[in-house]
């Protein structure tokens, strides 16, 4: 690998450079997203195993519970009776919704030092976002 | 399949895909998609679906450090994804009507080729740290898309700035489109137009790259979960496996050369893809 030894450009960091926190903050968000992710599947998956004893890979390939728990009504209903495919299916919310909470807090950042475009662009990312999955998704199932 | 044997095996499977994936800075669906298809008879869809639940939890897992570093640049990678959500937006959506038109075969061929595509990519990634900075283009001036970060190898401060944001905007949606579409990160398109279209360096376009998988990934994730497409059954040992794989993956890839990953990955893919597109073909 060859390094090209540059001049430092004449327009080095942008004008507003974000705040470390900002920094700080997604890193935890990334992180404590992920973990509890993990931590529900986690427990989900020993769940399942323990509740299915002698069950087959093709009886769960052939049977998927997740319609019923995307509603709020649906979701809530199975955590409160104990629901596994309930457990496994908020775990999942979470993961999906990690890297969305990531770009609202990067608007929250953009928004707090003024940067209208970049503020604009990060709220549209997330409307994008929100669109995709509470429209889109359920109209063409 | 006994069930607790499959939910190990999967676990095991995640963990190398996570890994590759994280080494490779391309999100590991591209390995995981086609075993689940080919070892563990998943259709193509579910395979898909739960393809976009490995690039989560790579993203999350490698792109955290990445932040903390300072490495990923948030302004540049949230530039991009007004163009790659969009993209996996329509990708998702025209897979789930290819499924429902019961094109599943023709979707796995196109994955196949896809997957084929994407390895010139990942042999031609410019072999330059740093590049040499051109004139800003005026989009990117006007956002302020440059910054800094500390190079350990070089020892010192590394200033930057995006050249040209129209071209790699355009790349980016193309990049949406096929992740969305097959699940997979297309972090090769992504670093591409970061590398070549912005002249960014290549510590800087890797890390954002992983950065933007995360969302790109998400919005797909959204589509094809809220149309069921997703097992939870599946997913989730695939979820933990890939998390632990990118976890030693991150901590490996400092002792390792691009080169060394880029040999490992480049079989494996190979197989993997001639695999699948025979099995959309009815031969395998």
């Amino acid at each position: 690998m060859t390094t090209t030894e540059v001049p430092v450009p004449s327009s080095g960091p942008p004008p507003h450079p974000l705040p470390a926190e900002a920094y700080d903050r997604m890193t935890l968000v990334l992180r404590l997203g992920l973990g509890i992710a993990l931590a529900i599947l986690g427990l989900g998956v020993v769940a399942y195993l323990l509740q299915h004893p002698g069950a087959s890979s093709s009886e769960v390939l052939s049977n998927n519970p997740i319609l019923t728990y995307l509603s709020l009504s649906g979701l809530g209903s199975g955590l409160a009776n104990g629901s596994v495919g309930a457990v496994l299916t908020l775990g999942l919310i979470v993961l999906v919704a990690t890297p969305i909470v990531r770009v609202a807090s990067g608007l929250y950042y953009f928004r707090q030092g003024h940067e209208r475009a970049m503020a604009g662009i990060a709220f549209a990312v997330l409307v994008l976002l929100l669109f995709g999955i509470l429209v889109i998704g359920p109209l063409i199932r | 399949m006994d069930l607790a044997l499959f939910v190990l095996l999967l676990v095991l499977v995640a963990i190398l895909a996570g890994f590759v994936g994280s080494l490779t800075g391309l999100g590991g669906g591209g390995v995981m998609i086609p075993l689940l298809v080919v070892v563990f008879a998943t259709s193509i869809p579910v395979a898909i679906g739960t393809g976009f639940v490995t690039i989560l939890a790579t993203s999350s897992a490698t792109g955290s450090t990445y932040v903390r570093d300072r490495l990923s640049d948030i302004r540049i990678g949230m530039f991009l994804e007004i163009a790659t959500v969009p993209g996996a937006l329509l990708g998702a959506t025209v897979t789930v009507f290819l499924t429902h038109a019961n094109l599943a075969s023709a979707l796995l061929i196109a994955l196949g080729v896809v997957l084929l595509g994407t390895i010139p990519l990942v042999l031609s990634r410019r072999h330059v740290e740093i590049p040499v900075p051109g004139p800003q283009g005026p989009v990117a001036r006007r956002l302020g898309l440059a910054g800094e970060y500390y190079d350990r190898f070089l020892k010192r401060t590394v200033p930057y700035r995006a050249a040209r944001a129209r071209p790699a905007l355009a790349v980016m949606f193309s990049a949406g489109v096929v992740s969305g579409m097959f699940g997979i990160g297309a972090g090769a398109l992504k670093v591409l137009a970061l590398e070549r279209s912005m002249n960014l360096p290549m510590k800087v376009s890797t890390a954002t790259s992983n950065f933007m998988i995360g969302v790109t990934a998400a919005a797909g994730a959204g589509v094809m979960l809220s149309a069921g497409y997703v097992n939870p059954v599946v997913a989730a040992p695939v979820a933990i496996g890939t998390a632990l794989g990118a976890f030693f993956g991150s901590r490996l890839l400092p002792a390792l050369q691009n080169r060394t990953v880029r040999m490992i990955y480049v079989p494996v893919v190979v197989v993997l893809s001639v695999e699948v597109i025979l099995r959309g073909l009815g031969i395998a």
